[in-house]
C-alpha cells in the first residue's frame, strides 16, 4: 500500500507541476491573467505538498523495512540501523532523484512565498521555469527511475518482475526470502559525512534554480532592473553555502573512507560539483556590481545561466554514466532525457539573453573608471573564476570526450593536469581577494591602494617570518602562503578598522562595537568572514599538498617505523572481528609516539561486507589529529596480513585540519552575510544610543 | 711462490665472480619507490583511480610489475612509458602522445589566455576617459574620510 500511495502522489505531483507551469505562463502573457497566475502559484504549492508526501511514503518504506519495494530491498538490509536506513533515501539513483525533486519543490515554494508581493512581475515566469524543472525530475522518477516499484513473481513461470501495480497473474514474493537476500547500503556510504554530504550538495545544487528562474523571469517579463537579484540574493548565498559545505564534507568523507590519504582527487564527479561552485561564486561577486553601479547586466545573466546549466550538466554527467568514478551512479536510461533537458534549458535562456541584448535593454548605466576600481577588480575576479571553470570543465569532460570522439582514444586527465593548470589561477583569485576589499567603487589610485594595503602587508610578512622560524624552506610555499595570508589579513584588518573606529565614536567595548558594525552591514562583514574562512582553507590546502610525507612498510608486532618526527609501533592484530551490522573487521593496533611519549593508540582496519554486491570491502584509516597535522595510518588492503605481519601506509598531512576549521568560519560568514540587514539594524538602533554627529569623521573608517 | 700465485689467482677469480653475481642481484626496491611511480599512473581497469591506491588484484599485480621493472634497472620514466605503450594514454594524468598532449594542454592554456585577455580588453574598452583624480585620502589611521562612495558607506556602518 505504501508503494502504490507513494507512486500516485508522485504522479499527481507531476500533473500539478505541469499545470502550474502552464497556468503561470499563460497567465503572465494575458492582460487579465491574474486568476491563472494565482492558480499556478497554488498548483506549485500543491506540487511541493504532494512530492513531500510521496517522499514520506518512501521513507516509511525504508524505516519499516518493506522489502517488497525493490528500492528498499536494494539499499537496506535487516542489519542496518535506523540512521542508515534513513540515509539510504539518497543511497541510490531512484531515491536520490525523488529527494532532489523534493528539495527543488521546497525551494520553489519558499521563494514564491517570499517574492509573491514584492516581485510580482517576475514570479509567474519564475514559477514556470521552476515547475518545468520539477516536472522534469518528477517525470524521471515516474517514468524511468521509479522508487516505488515492487517485486513480483510471474504465476506459472516464477519469473521475477518489477512494477508498481501487480501484473496480471503475478503474486508477491515471500517477505522472509526478500529480507534474507536484501543487499544493504553501499559500504562506502556508511559514514557520518555521507549522511550530510549528499543532502547539502543537493541543497546547493537545487538552490541555484532560484536565481536562474528569476533571471529568466526578468528576461521574459522585460523587468531587467535589479529586482531579480534582490529577490534571489539570499537564496543564492544559501545555495552557495550548502554547496561549499557539501564539497567540504565530501572531502572529509573521501579522507575518512576512500583510504588514499587525501581529500580531493580531481575526480570528474567531484569536479562536476565544483563547477557550479566556481560559477556561483563569480555570480555572487558580480551581481554586487549591478546592484551598486548598474553594470554587467548581460554578464550576470550569463553567469546565472552558466551556474544552473553546470548544475544540470553535472547531474547528467553523474547519473548518466557519462563518467565513471567512485561517486557516480550506475548507468541508467535517464542520460538522454537529461541531456536534452540540459541543452534545451540552456538554449532557451541564452536565446532570451541574446534577444534582450539585441534590443539594447541590457546596457550598462556606468563605465569603468580605472583598472584599480573595485568594479574592475571584481570583473577580473570573475574572469579568473571563469578561467578556472574552463580549466576544470576541460580536464574533466571536454578533453576526455573530445579525444574519444575525434581521436578514438581514452584519456584521463588527473591530478597532474589540474595541479599544473589551476594553481596560478587560484593564486590570482587570492590576490584579488586581498586587493579588491581595499579598493573603492569608482576611481582608486595605486598609491591609495598601496597605503591601505600597508598594514596587511606587514602582518603577512611577519606571518611568513614565523613560518620561516618553523622551518619552512621552499620558495613555492612562501609565494603560496603570501597570497593566501594577504587575503586573510586584509579581511581581519578591514574588520578591525571598522570596529576600532566605531569604538572611538561610540565609546563601546569591542564586542558591542563588532556586533553593531556587523549589524549595520552584515553583507560586507560576512563577506570578510568568508574571505577569512577561505584563507584558513587555503592554509590547510597548501600545507597538506606541499608538505605531505608518506611511507609504506611491512611490520611485525613490536616493530616500529619513523616518519616526520613520529614513531609508529605495531602492537598486534585483531582478526575477523564481527561488528553489529554483520561486517567482518581486521583491526590493527598501533601506537603513535613522539619524542618517546605515547600520543595515541590507533586502530586502522579493513572492513568486509559479506552481503554486499560490488564494492564490499573498505579501508578505514586511523588518525591522530592536531592543528599541526594528521598522523594518518592505513592498513594496506592488497598486502597479506596475519598475526605475524601487516603492511601499513602512513601519511603525515600537515595543517589538514585547517581545511575543516576554515569551513566552519565560512559557514558563520555566510550566515552573517545572508542575515537580513533590516532586522539587525533595527536591533542595533534599539540597543545603542546614537553617537554625536561628526565623531566618526575625526576618527576615520 | 707458485702456490702463492695460485692462491692469489683463486682469490681474484672468487672476487670477480662475487662482483659479477652482485651485479646480477637486483637492487632492493622499496614500497615507497614503487608507490612513487604508481601514483603517477592510473589503474588501466578502473576509472580515475591512481594505481598506488587502487585495491583491485589487477592493480596489485601491476604494482608488483613496477617493482620488478625498477629492480631490473628501469628508470621511473621508462616504467611509465612502458605502461603507456601497453595500455594507452589513459594510464597517465597528462597524455604523452604529442597530438593528445597538444589537445589537452595547448587548448586549455589558449582558451584561458583568451579569457583573461578578453577580460582586460573589456575593461579597457568600457573605461571612461581618464579624469583628474579627486583628492581623497587613504583610510589611514586618524585621517578623515572624504566624499567617496565607499567611505560614505563605511561611515554609515560605523556611525550606526
Amino acid at each position: 500500500m505504501i508503494a502504490e500511495t507513494g507512486f500516485f502522489l508522485l504522479l499527481f505531483s507531476f500533473a500539478a507541476a505541469v499545470y502550474s507551469a502552464l497556468a503561470s505562463l499563460v497567465g503572465a502573457r494575458r492582460a487579465h491573467g491574474e486568476k491563472l497566475i494565482v492558480s499556478g502559484r497554488n498548483a506549485a504549492y500543491l506540487t511541493t505538498a504532494l512530492v513531500t508526501a510521496s517522499l514520506g511514503m518512501l521513507l516509511a518504506g525504508l524505516l519499516r523495512q518493506d522489502y517488497q519495494i525493490a528500492y528498499v530491498w536494494s539499499v537496506t538490509n535487516p542489519d542496518m540501523n535506523a540512521f542508515y536506513r534513513l540515509t539510504a533515501l539518497w543511497g541510490s539513483q531512484a531515491g536520490s532523484l525523488l529527494f532532489w525533486s523534493f528539495l527543488m519543490s521546497l525551494f520553489a515554494a519558499i521563494s514564491i512565498a517570499f517574492a509573491w508581493r514584492r516581485f510580482h512581475a517576475l514570479v509567474p515566469y519564475a514559477i514556470t521555469v521552476m515547475m518545468v524543472t520539477v516536472a522534469f525530475f518528477v517525470g524521471l522518477s515516474v517514468f524511468l527511475e521509479n522508487p516505488f516499484e515492487r517485486w513480483w513473481l510471474a504465476g506459472g513461470t516464477g519469473d521475477v518482475m518489477r512494477s508498481v501495480l501487480m501484473p496480471a497473474g503475478a503474486f508477491a514474493p515471500d517477505s522472509l526470502n526478500l529480507q534474507g537476500s536484501a543487499q544493504g547500503l553501499n559500504p562506502m556510504l556508511r559514514h557520518w559525512a555521507m549522511a550530510i554530504h549528499p543532502p547539502l550538495l543537493y541543497l546547493g545544487f537545487v538552490g541555484f534554480i532560484i536565481p536562474f528562474a528569476y533571471a529568466v523571469g526578468a528576461l521574459a517579463s522585460g523587468n531587467l532592473s535589479t529586482d531579480w537579484i534582490k529577490a534571489t540574493r539570499r537564496f543564492t548565498l544559501v545555495a552557495w553555502m550548502f554547496l561549499s559545505l557539501g564539497l567540504l564534507l565530501g572531502g572529509r568523507w573521501a579522507y575518512d573512507v576512500l583510504g588514499w590519504g587525501g581529500y580531493w582527487g580531481w575526480d570528474p564527479v567531484e569536479n562536476a560539483a565544483f563547477l557550479p561552485w566556481l560559477a556561483g561564486t563569480a555570480l555572487l561577486h558580480s551581481t554586487t556590481i549591478q546592484e551598486k553601479r548598474g553594470m554587467l547586466k548581460t554578464w550576470n545573466l550569463s553567469l546565472v545561466v552558466l551556474t544552473f546549466s553546470a548544475v544540470i550538466f553535472g547531474t547528467f554527467a553523474t547519473r548518466s554514466g557519462l563518467v565513471e568514478s567512485v561517486h557516480s551512479f550506475a548507468r541508467s536510461e535517464i542520460g538522454f532525457p537529461m541531456f536534452v533537458f540540459w541543452f534545451g534549458l540552456t538554449l532557451v535562456a541564452v536565446l532570451l539573453i541574446i534577444w534582450r541584448r539585441g534590443r539594447g535593454e541590457l546596457r550598462a548605466e556606468h563605465e569603468f573608471q580605472g583598472l584599480l576600481s573595485r568594479e574592475s577588480l571584481f570583473v577580473l575576479n570573475n574572469v579568473v573564476f571563469v578561467a578556472l571553470f574552463i580549466a576544470v570543465f576541460w580536464g574533466s569532460f571536454g578533453a576526455p570526450i573530445l579525444s574519444e570522439l575525434v581521436m578514438n582514444t581514452n584519456i584521463t586527465l588527473g591530478a597532474d593536469y589540474f595541479m599544473r593548470v589551476t594553481p596560478p589561477l587560484f593564486a590570482a583569485l587570492y590576490i584579488l581577494m586581498g586587493v579588491a576589499p581595499l579598493s573603492g567603487w569608482g576611481v582608486t589610485s595605486l598609491r591609495r591602494l598601496g597605503r591601505a594595503a600597508l598594514i596587511p602587508l606587514v602582518l603577512t610578512l611577519a606571518s611568513l617570518g614565523l613560518f620561516a622560524l618553523a622551518g619552512m624552506s621552499t620558495a613555492l610555499s612562501y609565494v603560496a602562503y603570501f597570497v593566501v595570508l594577504l587575503a586573510g589579513w586584509v579581511a581581519i584588518v578591514e574588520t578591525a578598522r571598522g570596529i576600532a573606529a566605531r569604538r572611538r565614536a561610540h565609546k563601546e567595548n569591542v564586542v558591542t562595537s563588532a556586533w553593531q558594525l556587523f549589524g549595520r552591514n552584515p553583507r560586507r562583514y560576512g563577506g570578510y568572514m568568508i574571505h577569512l574562512g577561505m584563507t584558513v582553507i587555503g592554509i590547510g590546502v597548501i600545507g597538506s599538498t606541499l608538505f605531505q610525507v608518506e611511507t609504506q612498510r611491512t611490520l611485525q608486532p613490536g616493530q616500529t617505523l619513523e616518519l616526520g618526527g613520529y614513531t609508529m609501533r605495531y602492537d598486534g592484530l585483531l582478526a575477523n572481528q564481527v561488528a553489529e551490522d554483520g561486517r567482518l573487521m581486521d583491526i590493527a593496533q598501533v601506537a603513535v609516539l613522539r619524542d618517546g611519549r605515547e600520543l595515541a593508540n590507533l586502530r586502522p582496519r579493513r572492513d568486509f561486507y559479506p552481503q554486499s554486491e560490488g564494492t564490499n570491502s573498505m579501508t578505514i584509516a586511523g588518525s591522530h589529529s592536531t592543528l599541526e597535522n594528521d598522523f594518518y595510518v592505513l592498513l594496506v588492503n592488497w598486502e597479506p596480513i596475519n598475526a605475524n605481519q601487516a603492511t601499513f601506509k602512513v601519511y603525515i598531512n600537515p595543517l589538514i585540519n585547517w581545511i575543516w576549521t576554515g569551513g566552519l568560519i565560512l559557514i558563520a560568514g555566510t550566515f552573517l552575510a545572508a542575515y537580513p540587514k533590516d532586522v539587525v539594524s533595527e536591533r542595533a538602533r534599539q540597543s545603542v544610543a546614537l553617537a554625536k554627529p561628526g565623531q566618526l569623521a575625526r576618527k576615520g573608517a | 711462490m707458485a702456490r702463492l700465485l695460485k692462491l692469489v689467482l683463486i682469490a681474484a677469480l672468487c672476487l670477480t665472480a662475487t662482483l659479477a653475481l652482485a651485479q646480477d642481484t637486483p637492487a632492493e626496491v622499496t614500497a615507497d619507490q614503487v608507490n612513487a611511480v604508481a601514483e603517477k599512473l592510473y589503474c588501466p581497469v578502473c576509472e580515475n583511480i591512481p594505481l598506488d591506491t587502487c585495491g583491485t588484484a589487477a592493480c596489485a599485480d601491476w604494482r608488483n610489475e613496477i617493482k620488478l621493472q625498477l629492480e631490473a634497472g628501469m628508470t621511473p620514466d621508462e616504467v611509465i612509458t612502458d605502461f603507456v605503450r601497453r595500455f594507452g594514454d589513459r594510464v597517465v594524468g597528462i597524455p604523452q602522445d604529442p597530438a593528445l598532449n597538444a589537445l589537452t594542454m595547448v587548448t586549455v592554456v589558449a582558451v584561458i589566455g583568451a579569457a583573461l585577455l578578453g577580460g582586460v580588453y573589456f575593461l579597457l574598452r568600457n573605461r571612461r576617459p581618464r579624469q583628474p583624480e579627486p583628492a581623497i585620502p587613504a583610510p589611514a589611521e586618524g585621517a578623515a574620510p572624504a566624499s567617496n562612495a565607499y567611505y560614505d558607506l563605511l561611515r554609515q556602518d560605523v556611525e550606526g
